[in-house]
This record gives C-alpha cells, sequence and structure tokens, in this order.
C-alpha cells in the first residue's frame, strides 16, 4: 500500500469534498476535515509503528522506508541535458517523527478551529492544502518535487492569515510571504546549480533527486558545486555559496535573529489555529531543510561554517528571550519564546554531535506541541473576551483554575523542567554543544553555557507572565462582563490540551520512544559529517 | 545593368516551388480578402459570417502547420526571403493558437455592439501574416515589411473602438512612437546594408562585413535596428509607450498587444543572436553586452514600477515589461536547433496573460474601470473567478504548481548551463535580478487578490458573468495548472 502517498493526497482528496458540498451544508466541513485528518494521523502512527529503527536513511535510499519512486518529468533539453524528475518519496529517521508530529499537530490545528464562522467553507479547504504541502514536504526526496511541496505551502498560509487574521493581517500576511520567497527563489538557482552538478550513475542524465546529490561520487569534476572546490562565484567558493543560500532560505523559517521579524507579527495577527500551525509545524521545516537539505549535501561547508551557525543559534536564544521578557502582548511573548527554543534547535545542529543533533530534533518535536499548546491557551482567552493584553488580567486562577492548570504545566513543561520533554531537548543540545570542543567540531564551550542561561531566561518570562495573569487579586480590564464571559475550560478544549500535555510527559520521561527512531539517522549523518572536521 | 530577361523562368520557377511552402500564409491572405468582402456584403443576412470565416482562415491555416511540423521540414523559399524550419512552424502555431483565444475573446466580448468588427477581424488576420513573416525570414527587407504589417494593423487595432479621449491619445501616441522607431530601425538596416551588401543576417558575407566595418558605425547601427525591435518588444527605453497604450486600448486589443507580436519578434531576435553570437568579434560582444543590459534594466524597471500602478491594466503592462526582461534572458541563450525552451516560455507567457486580461476585462465590464481597488470584497461573491485568477498571478510571479514555475526553472536553468561554461558575471547577474524581480512582483500581482479576498467590500454588487468568456478563461487557467505538473505534455512537442 502506498501509504506515504495516501497520507500527502488524502487532504486533497478533503479539499475536493469541501469544495464540492454546497454551503447549505457548511457545519459538515469541519467533520471532513477532522475525520480525514484523523486518518491521517492513523497513518503516520502505523508508519511509526511499522518504522524500524535500525535503518540509517541520509545519503543511502536504501535506508528509507516506505519509499515510493515514479518517474515523472523525462525530457530531452539538448545542451541543458537531460531532465529528470522522480515522484520520489520516503522516511527516515529525521522525517519520521516530524511526519507524525505533523499529523497531531493538524488535528489540534482542526479542533482550533472548531468554532471558525467566516466562510468556513474557503477556510478548511485551504487548511487541508496546507496539510498536503506539509506531509509533502517531509516526504519528498526529489528536490523539484521538494520545493513544489514547500512554495505550494505559502499560498494557503497567505490567505489563511489574510483573511482570518487579525486587525493588521494584511501586513502580516504579505511580510511573511515575501520573507519566505525570498529566501525561496535564491534556493531555486542553487538547486538549478546542483541540477548541472550532480548525475545519475545509472542513467547519466541530470538528475534532481536529493540522494544522489548527498553522494561526492555523482558530481561532474567541471561542475559549479564539483568537491574539488576550485570552483568559485564572485571570489567566493562555490560550495560555499551554495551552503549559505541554502541555510538562509531555511534560516528565515526557523527563524534566526536578525531574520525573525516576519514571525512575531504573523502570529499575533494569525488565526489561532494557524498559529498552532505555524509554531508547530512550520518551524519546524527550516529545522529539518538544514538537516536534510544544507547538511546532508553540503557536509563539507557545514563542518566549515559551525562556529557560525552556532554563534547565530546562541544569539537567537539569548535575543528571543530577552525580547520575550519585555513583551505586553501574550501571544507575542509566545512568539519570541519560539525563537529562544528554535535557536537550541540551531545551536543542537552546530554541535555536530550525535547527542547536539538527536537533541535538537528532539527540542522541534516537544517544541512543536508545547507551542501548539501554548498558541492554543493564547486562543481560549482571546476567544472569550478578544484581549491579549498581559497587564489587562490578574487573578485569573481564581476564575477559570482548571485554565490555570493547564497553562502552570504547560509553561513549567516549556521553561524546560526536568520530567517533560522540553528538558530532554535542551539538556542534550547543551550536552552536545559542550561536548563538541572534545571532538573538536569548533563549537567553544561558552555557546553551551549561553544556551543555558537561555534556559534560565525562559523560566524569568515564563513564570513572571504566570505571577502577573494568574495570581494575585482579581483585577480584568474589562470589569464585570469580563468576568461573566471568561468561562473555564469547555470539554473540547481540554480533549485537546490534555492529550498534548500528557505526550509532554510521556516523552519528558521515556525519550526513548523518539531518541530510538532517531539514532541511526542521526549517527549516520553525524559520521559522515565527522569526515571532514 | 542587370540583365532580367534571361532569369524570369527560373524566377517562376522557384517563385512556383515555393508557393506549397507558403499554405499556411496564403489562406491568410485568402481569408483576409474574403473576411472583408463578407464584412461589406454579408454580414448584413447574417452577423456573424466574417467572424466564422477568420475563423476558419486561422484554423485551415492551423492545419496547414500541422502538416509542416508533422513533416519536419526544412526549406528556403523566395530566394532566401524565408526559412522554415521546426522552430519557425512551433513559432507560428503558438501565434495561431493565441490569436484563436483572442478572436473568440474580442468576438464574445464586442460581439453585440453596434460598431461591426468585421474590419477588426480583417486587420487581425493581416497583422498574423506579419508576424508570421517575421517568423520565417532572415532577411532585412522582409523582416522591415512584416514589422510595418504588425504595426499598421496595430495602429488600427488600438484606435478600432476609440470613443473618449484617453482611447484616441493612447491610439496617437502609438503611431507616432511607432513610425519614429520603424524610421530609426530603417535607419539601422540601411547602414548594415551598406557595411555588408547583404540582407540576409545569418549568412557569411554578412557577417563578414560587420567584421570589417568600423566599430563605432556598427555599434551605432545595431543600436538603431534594436530600436525598432525594442518598440515591438517594449524593452527599456523603448517601453514608455506601452503603458499608456495598454492602459488607453480595449481590454481585447491589450491582450493581443501585450501577447502575441512579443512572440514573433522574440523568435526573430533569438534566431538573430543565435546565428550572430556564435561569432566571436566585436559586435557580437557587444550586441550580447547591450541585450544584457537591457534585460537587466528591463525586469528591474517593469518590476519596480508596476510596484506603484493603481489600475489593473497598466499593473500588467509593466508587468509585462518585466517578463520581457525574463525572454530577453531566455534569448540570450538560445541555440540553434533547440528552441522548447524559449517556446515554452513564450506559449505559457501567452496563455497567462490571455487569461488575465479575460478576467479583468469581465471586471470591466460590470465595475466599469480597472482600479485594482474595486475589486475590494469581491472574492467573496465570486470566488470562482478571483480564485483562478489568483492562480494565474501566481503562475506570473513563477511559484508552483503552475507553468509560470517550470518555465522560469527552465530559463533559469539554461542561463545557468551557460554561466557554468562561460563563467561570465554578466550571466550570474541576470540569474540574481531575475530571482530578485520574481519576488518584488509577487508584490504587486497580490494586490488583486488582497483586494479581492482580504480586504471588507462596501457594497454587495450583483452582477452575472459571460459564461462562454469565463469558461475561456478557467480553461486557460486550467492549461496553465496543468502544464505545471506536466510540463512534458507540451515540451515533448516542440
Amino acid at each position: 500500500m502506498p501509504i506515504l502517498s495516501l497520507l500527502i493526497f488524502l487532504p486533497l482528496l478533503a479539499t475536493a469534498l469541501i469544495l464540492a458540498l454546497p454551503t447549505r451544508y457548511k457545519s459538515s466541513y469541519k467533520y471532513i476535515a477532522l475525520i480525514f485528518t484523523a486518518i491521517q494521523f492513523v497513518l503516520a502512527g502505523i508508519c511509526y509503528a511499522n518504522f524500524d529503527s535500525a535503518q540509517t536513511g541520509i545519503q543511502d535510499l536504501a535506508g528509507y522506508q516506505f519509499v515510493e519512486q515514479l518517474p515523472w518529468i523525462r525530457l530531452d533539453l539538448g545542451a541543458i541535458g537531460k531532465l529528470e524528475i522522480d515522484y520520489l518519496i520516503g522516511i527516515d529517521g529525521i522525517s519520521m517523527p516530524l511526519l507524525l508530529l505533523s499529523a497531531l499537530v493538524m488535528l489540534m490545528a482542526i479542533g482550533a478551529s472548531w468554532k471558525i464562522q467566516k466562510s468556513p467553507k474557503g477556510y478548511f479547504a485551504l487548511l487541508m492544502v496546507l496539510n498536503m504541502a506539509v506531509m509533502g514536504i517531509f516526504c519528498a526526496l526529489d528536490f523539484f518535487l521538494f520545493y513544489l511541496f514547500y512554495e505550494v505551502m505559502l499560498l494557503p498560509l497567505y490567505f489563511l492569515i489574510g483573511i482570518w487574521g487579525g486587525a493588521r493581517r494584511e501586513y502580516a500576511a504579505i511580510k511573511f510571504f515575501l520573507y519566505t520567497l525570498f529566501g525561496s527563489v535564491f534556493m531555486l538557482l542553487i538547486i538549478v546549480g546542483l541540477y548541472f552538478s550532480v548525475i545519475n550513475p545509472l542513467t547519466g542524465a541530470h538528475t534532481f533527486n536529493m540522494i544522489y546529490m548527498m553522494n561526492p561520487e555523482n558530481y561532474l569534476g567541471e561542475s559549479i558545486f564539483a568537491w574539488d572546490g576550485y570552483q568559485e562565484i564572485l571570489g567566493i567558493s562555490a560550495r560555499l555559496v551554495g551552503f549559505i543560500v541554502l541555510f538562509f532560505a531555511f534560516a528565515i523559517k526557523v527563524p534566526i535573529v536578525p531574520l525573525h521579524t516576519w514571525l512575531p507579527d504573523a502570529h499575533v495577527e494569525a488565526p489561532t489555529p494557524v498559529s498552532i500551525i505555524l509554531a508547530g509545524i512550520l518551524l519546524k521545516i527550516g529545522g529539518y531543510g538544514i538537516i536534510r537539505i544544507c547538511y546532508s549535501i553540503f557536509p563539507d561547508m557545514a563542518a566549515l561554517s559551525n562556529w557560525w551557525l552556532g554563534l547565530i543559534g546562541v544569539v537567537s536564544i539569548i535575543y528571543g528571550a530577552l525580547n520575550a521578557l519585555s513583551q505586553k502582548d501574550l501571544k507575542r511573548m509566545i512568539a519570541y519564546s519560539s525563537v529562544s527554543h528554535m535557536g537550541f534547535v540551531l545551536l543542537g545542529i552546530a554541535s555536530m554531535t550525535a547527542e547536539g543533533i538527536s537533541g535538537a530534533m528532539f527540542q522541534m518535536i516537544s517544541h512543536g506541541f508545547l507551542s501548539a499548546a501554548l498558541f492554543f491557551l493564547v486562543g481560549v482567552l482571546y476567544d472569550r473576551v478578544h484581549d491579549r493584553n498581559i497587564y489587562s488580567f490578574r487573578g485569573l486562577a481564581q476564575i477559570m483554575p482548571k485554565y490555570t492548570g493547564y497553562v502552570a504545566v504547560a509553561f513549567f513543561a516549556s521553561l524546560g523542567l526536568p520530567g517533560f520533554s522540553a528538558f530532554i531537548g535542551e539538556a542534550f543540545v547543551i550536552i552536545g554543544s559542550f561536548n563538541a570542543t572534545s571532538i573538536g567540531t569548533g563549537l567553544p564551550r561558552w555557546m553551551a553555557i549561553a544556551g543555558s542561561i537561555g534556559i534560565l531566561l525562559s523560566a524569568a518570562y515564563l513564570l513572571w507572565t504566570l505571577q502577573r495573569m494568574f495570581f494575585g487579586q482579581i483585577r480584568l480590564k474589562g470589569g464585570e462582563s469580563w468576568g461573566t464571559a471568561l468561562t473555564d475550560l469547555s470539554v473540547r478544549e481540554q480533549l485537546i490540551l490534555f492529550p498534548t500535555l500528557a505526550l509532554a510527559l510521556l516523552l519528558g520521561i521515556m525519550p526513548d520512544l523518539v531518541f530510538s527512531n532517531l539514532n541511526a539517522s542521526v549517527l549516520n549523518l553525524v559520521s559522515i559529517i565527522q569526515q571532514f572536521i | 545593368m542587370f540583365a532580367f530577361s534571361p532569369y524570369i523562368s527560373s524566377f517562376i520557377d522557384q517563385i512556383i516551388s515555393s508557393v506549397p511552402y507558403f499554405k499556411p500564409e496564403l489562406t491568410l491572405i485568402v481569408t483576409f480578402i474574403g473576411t472583408i468582402l463578407a464584412s461589406l456584403f454579408l454580414d448584413r443576412y447574417w452577423k456573424k459570417t466574417s467572424f466564422t470565416m477568420t475563423l476558419i482562415g486561422l484554423l485551415l491555416s492551423g492545419c496547414y502547420l500541422l502538416g509542416q511540423g508533422l513533416s519536419h521540414i526544412e526549406i528556403t523559399g523566395f530566394f532566401d526571403m524565408i526559412h522554415i524550419d521546426d522552430f519557425a512552424i512551433s513559432a507560428r502555431l503558438i501565434i495561431l493558437v493565441s490569436t484563436v483565444l483572442i478572436l473568440l475573446f474580442i468576438h464574445q466580448r464586442h460581439q453585440h455592439q453596434e460598431r461591426p468588427l468585421g474590419d477588426l477581424y480583417a486587420v487581425l488576420l493581416t497583422a498574423t501574416l506579419g508576424l508570421n513573416l517575421l517568423t520565417m525570414s532572415s532577411n532585412w527587407l522582409m523582416i522591415f515589411i512584416a514589422v510595418e504589417t504588425v504595426s499598421i494593423s496595430s495602429y488600427i487595432m488600438v484606435g478600432y473602438f476609440s470613443s473618449s479621449k484617453v482611447q484616441s491619445e493612447a491610439a496617437m501616441k502609438y503611431v507616432l512612437f511607432g513610425s519614429v522607431c520603424a524610421a530609426v530601425m530603417l535607419y539601422g538596416l540601411s547602414l548594415l546594408y551598406g557595411f555588408t551588401g547583404n540582407l540576409n543576417f545569418d549568412t557569411q558575407s554578412h557577417i563578414a562585413g560587420l567584421i570589417e566595418a568600423p566599430q563605432i558605425m556598427v555599434s551605432l547601427a545595431l543600436l538603431f535596428l534594436l530600436t525598432g525591435i525594442g518598440f515591438k518588444l517594449s524593452f527599456f527605453p523603448f517601453h514608455v509607450w506601452s503603458p499608456d497604450v495598454y492602459q488607453g486600448a480595449p481590454t481585447v486589443i491589450t491582450t493581443y498587444l501585450a501577447t502575441v507580436p512579443k512572440i514573433a519578434v522574440v523568435v526573430l531576435l533569438s534566431k538573430l543572436l543565435a546565428s550572430w553570437l556564435t561569432v566571436s568579434f566585436y559586435f557580437s560582444d557587444f550586441l550580447a553586452y547591450v541585450i544584457m543590459g537591457i534585460a537587466i534594466a528591463t525586469m528591474l524597471i517593469g518590476n519596480l514600477a508596476a510596484l506603484r500602478q493603481q489600475d489593473a491594466k497598466r499593473m500588467m503592462a509593466y508587468s509585462s515589461i518585466g517578463h520581457t526582461g525574463i525572454l530577453l534572458m531566455a534569448v540570450l541563450v538560445y541555440q540553434n536547433n533547440e528552441s522548447n525552451v524559449l517556446l515554452f516560455y513564450l506559449s505559457i507567457y501567452a496563455l497567462m496573460n490571455i487569461a488575465v486580461f479575460i478576467f479583468i476585462d469581465a471586471l470591466e465590464v460590470h465595475i466599469g474601470h480597472t482600479q485594482i481597488d474595486s475589486y475590494r470584497g469581491l472574492g467573496k461573491q465570486f470566488p470562482l473567478l478571483f480564485t483562478a485568477f489568483s492562480l494565474v498571478l501566481i503562475a506570473l510571479v513563477g511559484l508552483p504548481p503552475t507553468a509560470g514555475f517550470v518555465g522560469k526553472l527552465l530559463v533559469f536553468s539554461k542561463v545557468f548551463e551557460q554561466y557554468q561554461t562561460f563563467q561570465s558575471f554578466g550571466l550570474l547577474a541576470l540569474l540574481i535580478v531575475g530571482a530578485l524581480t520574481s519576488v518584488i512582483s509577487l508584490f504587486y500581482y497580490f494586490k488583486i487578490p488582497l483586494n479581492a479576498f482580504l480586504k471588507d467590500g462596501s457594497t454587495q454588487q450583483s452582477f452575472r458573468f459571460d459564461p462562454l468568456l469565463l469558461g475561456l478563461g478557467l480553461l486557460c487557467t486550467a492549461v496553465v495548472i496543468l502544464l505545471g505538473l506536466f510540463p512534458d505534455l507540451l515540451l515533448a512537442a516542440f
């Protein structure tokens, strides 16, 4: 059974169904979306259950699982060679956990959009297109296919933010779109360069196959990205240019400081479900891209430039945390905390140790559903009184005890309390970057120390917020009317939050659930990069 | 004096033997005369006579072309005046298909107006004839005649429906600018003839003449020549007429001007460059650098100026200037016998533009003008039209999964391949500017979905669109998406 294709294209079926149903039945759209996403989640679960954790993946197609390969576009273009584009999908230890995460976060997002009133038809149709693109990105092993899904993802997001967003939604939507597109058009040039540099050893044709791009033997001697490193673009080694351009294309998504400015705007203006998807899945695409593409295709350049990557990671951690500390808007604060937490991912990747990269992967998973939960919690408050200002609330614990309980757990889990998943991720990243010096990857120890300061800062802003909003005497900006509007969590809301936070605890206690699947692929990646240190 | 009479019989033999290869154009000529007569005498009995005749003529011409295409003939006729090869055949087919689409558009849009359309159809046929000749010829004299045929036809078209002052002004501007450019081009051609004593640009003696001619004079002649071509393609710095004319002309005519003539002129220019740039001498280097500079400037100016436009048609004028820059990129790296990338981009370009203008026009009919902010909030009322509209705009930006993306990718690939071989900084600059301007273009193209979907409209408007026209637009959109997913359907055909 082509399980991955099913996983990718099921949402498209849902889109068609939603578009075909007349508006009379508009109350059924959310059920269609929910059912299809639930099936996807089950399929992703089947993948997880049948996943062979001993397979390595990365640069070896045989190490990928559930592989499907179909010739898609075959063209003879004369001087620029035969065009060879495959429909090639498959997963390894890097993409497997992210796939499951995406299905889970999508499910949460659908749950969070239960009360959408404004043209639900368009909303759920776009959400399902986005769902398809996201699944496609994590499965694609052909660069053309990857790029296709990567760009297709932008369009539904633009409209989701732009139509269902807040007051400054137009600005936020186009800003988000332009930032990402800016990265990706230059990525396209590098893809073209790689295409000319790499040939399929079996057919002799140029290829977009990422797996072939990872093998130095497939590069043509005189080509622009040839491994001998003699080729130059504007006086800089061509491979370095390629690495840097690809890195920035993905780093915008992560996002890194100083290219993060789209994120707070997009988050604040986006409706809750879209914020959930943004934080839960889309930021992970950045990290995934760096591992799958930058590191695997340019391991030599990764080894050369990891000091800078680490520095960017550290700056993002500290700068994001300091910004979060000074925010008055709760959603903006969580958006900046995302910048800070995603900095750990970059630091872990830069360490190039097995611990660091595993930690980065784990941090992505953990941040995926924790940030989704946080944004959902903000949405709960905003749904009720349409205000997110931290200083508008005080003493919420007395009106909404259950809500406060969930917020407290989510905050503690996010700040890296031992026993929760974020702790494992951050601890492994710091261990990895601390050890990096001893195995000579060139990451100084002060970066690890700066990372721990980031954890301290995140404790500061999260606990301070908890204190400001939930404790003390009841004082609400809206007075009496707010008091009645602020009802405690409904069953639906608890149904979404409880599994998420339970998962945070579960992974905090049994991290092996993720690590066991990651391990073989991460070790393989590390061993590839080690050759160049 | 050259004794003429002994050669008459061989001349006639040559002409007679060439005629069979000229069937597609002969069909156009016959249809042209037929359409004029029909519009004079028959249209009063059955209004659609001239339209039907034009359509049949174009389709018949297409059949002959297909016949030529299937037999892959490569032939020279009429004393080297025309040269038919696969490139010319494919280009003419694209021209023909676009013309048929636009013909349907014109008919459906204006059939209920008082002004009879028969003459316009006839003019459309002559323009097509001129464009066909442009794609086949490598003789300067023939080229000049063809360019003028197209120009004069376009002058008439622009002024055909003019009822307001703006429209007459557009037509007048177009005529004045066009005739000056044509005169300058003719001067350039006479210089070239003077240097070489030969009018066929792909012959050895022509190139040898250029090599020996004084550098300054050759440069001047080439610049003059580019003036005429630049007017037709509206590249920098000869683009100034196009926004006014595009905005002022009726939308159906704008559609024509923005698409079909560009196809033929691009084909001509690529043939010219392919035969000249292979010789590495002063004039070819000069020409390559000038075109490179023009391409960069055109992309930048077209896209940057489009940012500030409030009118959809004016914005599309600047967008089409921007796309000319990309086309010039493709022209620059065109090599003989490898025309599929160029042809693919041209056909997609034509399709995208026709679709966009059909949508703009459908809205213009009801709203009365083409201001972008008048689309405010209409997306919710007409989801189908605006979804298709947005998809075509996405294709114009060059984003997947549309054919616009594949086209851009193929052009970039071609340029990159040349860059890898020659390591020329100019080509790299072209690539970077091309990528950068795609990002810029997103900004203005998305003003339309922004207004339609993201902003709230003030009034509920109720109007119905012409179902046939809307269907035509949707069909073009569907093809653009289909070719984005399976480009080999079209690419393999070239």
